[in-house]
């Protein structure tokens, strides 16, 4: 896959009383990410083209991607398909960028989504709602030991954009 | 929290991250396009919004792209805003938008 051709479509950034290797932990592990990211488990095999998938608490497999880019605890790029039948067909790969920098006692941590075509802000919205909550989730797990209880659930916006463009969703 | 807001406070720097709002990933010349802010005056106003991290940059090729970062704005919501209230205050929000859709 040519990531060159892949332009963010949204970047955020945080930063997290922690250190590099435990923000690291935290994206790339169930244990963690069924705290801060909805129940949902991140089951990843940390090499590059090694499988990298987001499991539902039923189960069911949410996002189902690979390894693109592995440089632990520093940066990890991932492709983020929704699987969802024809999602990917339609809209392209979607990859996720996750940047981990020190910054003083802090980490700054860097979530870039990026598409290789333009995507409607429809669908981006999406994305623009689940992200800022994942992420602060995600800070006040570590920081606190306790992650938020934020509710979530796709923008009816993006569901009717994705259903106008024949893409299946369960929803 | 204090950076957040002394950011937000000048109505410039809010009108910069509309325009990121509208879209993002623009270039230093493409957010001084049709402005009335000097250049340096937008470089300016851009510094205080990233010290604030209420805008993130990232290297693209060449290019240095900015995008409003709503981590900070969630968290100030996360803070205020109690999970039974979250509903109705969408609902709220979406009764102001369609009425005074309406109007205009």
């Amino acid at each position: 896959m040519d990531i060159s051709k892949f332009k963010p479509a949204i970047v955020y950034t945080i930063y997290i009383a922690s250190t590099p290797e435990k923000v690291w932990q935290a994206l790339t592990s169930a244990e963690f990410s069924r705290q801060y990211f909805s129940g949902f488990a991140i089951e990843a095999d940390l090499r590059v083209g090694g499988a990298f998938i987001a499991r539902a608490p039923d189960g069911s497999v949410h996002i189902d991607g690979k390894v693109i880019e592995c440089d632990p605890p520093k940066r990890l790029t991932v492709t983020w398909n929704v699987n969802w039948p024809e999602l990917v067909e339609k809209l392209g790969p979607t990859l996720v960028t996750y940047e981990i920098e020190p910054a003083g006692e802090t980490v700054k941590l860097t979530m870039l989504q990026s598409h290789d075509r333009t995507i409607s802000d429809d669908i981006l919205s999406g994305g623009r709602q689940g992200w800022p909550a994942i992420l602060s989730s995600l800070k006040s797990l570590l920081e606190t030991g306790s992650a938020l209880t934020i509710p979530m659930k796709p923008p009816e916006r993006m569901l009717a954009a994705l259903k106008a463009m024949g893409i299946k969703t369960p929803m | 929290m204090d950076e957040v807001f002394k950011a937000l406070s000048d109505p410039s720097r809010r009108s910069l991250l509309d325009r990121l709002h509208l879209r993002g990933g623009q270039t230093l010349n493409e957010l001084c396009e049709g402005l009335a802010m000097t250049r340096q005056a937008v470089t300016k106003h851009l510094a205080i919004l990233e010290d604030a991290n209420l805008v993130s940059t990232i290297r693209h090729g060449r290019e240095k792209l900015h995008y409003l970062n709503p981590v900070p704005i969630h968290q100030i919501g996360e803070r205020w805003i109690k999970k039974f209230e979250r509903a109705k205050l969408v609902a709220l929000g979406e009764l102001k938008r369609r009425l005074e859709q309406e109007e205009s």
